[in-house]
């Protein structure tokens, strides 16, 4: 590290995380010897304008080394008439989505990146305007005119691929399926898919910059709509960034509940997406069952905090309801549900044909997963050993026993089968931690924030990490809200996936990833 | 499983019981049954829903997903979820409309056959809801196409859609 450091201009130390600015000429040789050399991963990248602060933007990268609970961000300020900046995608893959948004929302040009294309905002969003600057603003009939949709300020292109026989196949932005919009371009020969360019973000809806216009304590319900599904690691990871500027440590009851509900959300999603991968192969039985257990922990959810979905639980500062208080309804569900799954599971298995179906299909090499950043459950299935519980404890799970559950194969089959072991090391952790009794209050007094501090906030979504990086302004608001969703790391991994596949298997690859839009497009 | 489903019919229990947002009061339970009446007489027994997401955060989404399962079963009451918006009678619409969906929205819309019957489901879709404001969605779905009726909730339980679908119905009449 010596070496990075010896380069830095400023370093500050905010619990686990340092932030390292340095200048222009290090920034891509810090970056790269963090990421070569001690083999880091590159969680997140965003920018920041905080020119009414100090005059400058910034670019922050955040790195974390396995093994270490510690977050190396490497900060570069851009004064306002240099608006570009090395870009290290020809080095970090990962980067290379992070870095064209920064350019879609701040008008910051990575200076080396071989794709400058748009990639959050579509064709017709007028040119030279980029939203997250706080100075931006943008007029009616500019807004009209991208929602038409007719006059296109910056077309697209589409990569072509050509050859005899390749023909292309557009799908989408609105599905057959009840599922979330985004547009597939399949160039395929014969049934082969050859290649697969998908154009996402037709969710976008502003949410970054939607937080600014927000107080710290109302962002949590906003943080809890981002992504349906993980309501409840998206509030959690909030309140933790908003907790940790604030200084505020919530009591071990509020941590047990956060702990307890985290779980029972990968449980209902993770029987979920295994009942929904029968669905890519027409094993209806097995859909029904996966749809059946899904249903009841949804009930049960719904009993324990009155949203199916666990909304209003979380707040700065704790939780709002006792969980432990129907601990019984929790312990005889978990015990059916416990049993129905093991069923469930042993008809998928002995299916010969699903598994057939499953094998060999939608397969994501460990050395591509590595190179592009993913994350999750999708890269724990192509054998990356990463779960955020593991790699940065935080709530209870520092004292909680398990395994992260990878497998080598990074097959459909591999995806299905991490979920199925976290399923039951989920079931296990639920059953440990109604054991025994949490003392303190449910919610921790609040101290005052901070102004313009910042810190992360994270928790393993039933996909993967989730991060946001909060940063407070000086009347109690949200200055900029960075969020970073474990769809959007996964987004690039499906191309890759089903290459060489048929495309009548793409919807299988697909639910084996089981992307959310919403978060991805923020 | 054969072990159950023939005990099911010897002792004639529904296979799979109820669940307990089922235990509604009994005039809600007979707004459910005369859905049924409704959807013959008016639609010739089947009434089909196409389904857009337009920026949803995809808990609407999941409830609709959970109105086919086996326990809500919305299919026995002739309805059902399809692929295309040229089979559908109903549109259902969910999310506040990000701009970048406004025209996908929109083409759907026209191709959907007349009568196309507009439900809009959740509270993003009333005026933008969480996201009303944000410069990327449109505040609300009558903003860009129009509304036959609203289901609000964040989201709507599938029981309340089920009642809603049955308000839509008996405006027809
Ligand atoms: S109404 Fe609520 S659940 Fe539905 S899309 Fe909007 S935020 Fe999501």
């Amino acid at each position: 590290m010596e070496r990075v450091l010896n380069k830095a201009i400023k370093i500050k130390e905010h619990l686990n995380e340092q932030y390292i600015e340095i200048k222009k000429d290090d920034f891509k040789d810090a970056c790269v010897y963090l990421y070569e050399e001690k083999h880091a991963i590159l969680r997140l990248m965003f920018a920041t304008d905080e020119r009414q602060i100090d005059g400058v933007f910034r670019i922050y990268a955040v790195f974390s080394i396995p093994g270490i609970d510690r977050f190396f961000i490497i900060v570069l300020p851009l004064k306002e008439d240099d608006t570009t900046f090395p870009s290290i995608t020809p080095d970090i893959p990962t980067a290379h989505w992070y870095e064209r948004e920064i350019k879609d929302m701040f008008g910051l040009t990575p200076k080396g990146h071989s794709d400058l294309r748009r990639l959050v905002l579509h064709d017709s969003f007028p040119t030279n305007s980029h939203p997250l600057r706080k100075d931006w603003n943008i007029t009616e009939s500019d807004l009209k005119e991208w929602g038409e949709g007719i006059k296109q300020k910056e077309p697209y292109k589409f990569m072509e691929v050509e050859g005899d026989g390749v023909y292309e196949i557009p799908v989408g932005p609105v599905h057959a399926g009840i599922i979330e919009p985004g547009h597939f371009r399949f160039s395929a020969v014969g049934e082969t898919i050859f290649f697969l360019e998908p154009r996402l973000f037709y969710t976008h809806k502003g949410t970054e910059k939607h937080f600014e216009s927000m107080r710290l304590f109302d962002g949590v319900r906003l943080a809890e709509r981002v992504s349906g599904t993980s309501s409840f690691s998206h509030s959690a990871a909030y309140c933790m960034a908003v907790e940790r500027i604030a200084g505020i440590e919530i009591t071990e009851k509020a941590k047990a509940i956060r702990t307890l509900l985290l779980e029972l959300e990968r449980l209902y999603n993770h029987i979920g997406d295994i009942g929904n991968m029968c669905a890519g192969t027409a094993l209806q039985v097995g859909y029904a069952n996966g749809a059946i257990i899904k249903e009841k922990l949804m009930q049960l959810n719904e009993r324990l905090t009155g949203s199916r979905y666990l909304r209003g639980v979380n707040v700065i500062g704790g939780v709002t309801k006792d969980v432990f208080l129907q601990s019984n309804d929790i312990l005889s569900t978990i015990d059916t549900v416990t049993r129905e799954y093991k069923e469930f599971m042993k008809l998928l298995l002995g299916s010969v044909s699903h598994i057939d179906r499953l094998e060999n299909t939608g397969m994501l090499s460990k050395e591509i997963a590595q190179k592009l950043g993913i994350t999750g459950v999708a890269a724990r299935a192509s054998g990356i050993n990463d779960d955020i519980r593991k790699a940065h404890p935080h709530l209870l799970y520092d004292m909680l026993e398990f395994e992260a559950h990878t497998m080598a194969r990074g097959d459909v089959l591999a995806r299905m089968m991490v979920r199925a072991e976290e399923t039951e090391c989920s079931i296990s952790i639920i059953n440990t931690l109604l054991e025994s009794n949490y003392a303190g209050a449910l919610a921790a007094g609040i101290n005052d924030i901070p102004a313009y501090s910042s810190s992360l906030g994270y928790a393993e979504t039933p996909r993967g990490p989730v991060f946001y990086w909060v940063m407070s302004d000086k009347d109690g608001k949200l200055f900029r809200v960075k969020l970073r969703s474990p769809s959007y790391c996964n987004g690039p991994a499906v191309p890759f996936a089903v290459h060489g596949n048929i495309v009548p298997d793409f919807p299988l690859c697909n639910k084996s990833f089981n992307l959310s839009y919403s978060g991805c497009d923020m | 499983m054969f072990k159950e489903i023939l005990k099911n019919l010897i002792t004639r229990k529904p296979s799979i019981p109820f669940p307990e947002g089922f235990d509604i009061p009994p005039e809600e339970a007979v707004k459910i049954v005369s859905l049924r009446e409704k959807i013959d007489t008016i639609f010739g027994r089947s009434l089909r829903i196409r389904q857009v997401d337009a920026g949803s955060c995809n808990a609407c989404e999941w409830e609709c997903t959970a109105l086919t399962n086996p326990i809500y079963d919305i299919q026995r009451f002739g309805i059902d979820f399809v692929a295309s918006p040229r089979h559908a009678d109903v549109l259902l619409v969910t999310g506040p409309v990000s701009r970048q969906m406004e025209l996908a929205l929109k083409k759907t819309y026209l191709a959907t056959p007349e009568p196309r019957l507009v439900v809009a489901c959740g509270d993003c879709t009333i005026d933008g809801g969480i996201y009303k404001g944000s410069y990327a969605v449109t505040n609300g779905v009558a903003n860009v196409i129009p509304v036959d009726c609203y289901i609000p909730g964040c989201p709507p339980t599938p029981i309340q859609m089920v009642l809603g679908l049955h308000e839509l119905l008996k405006k027809l009449t």
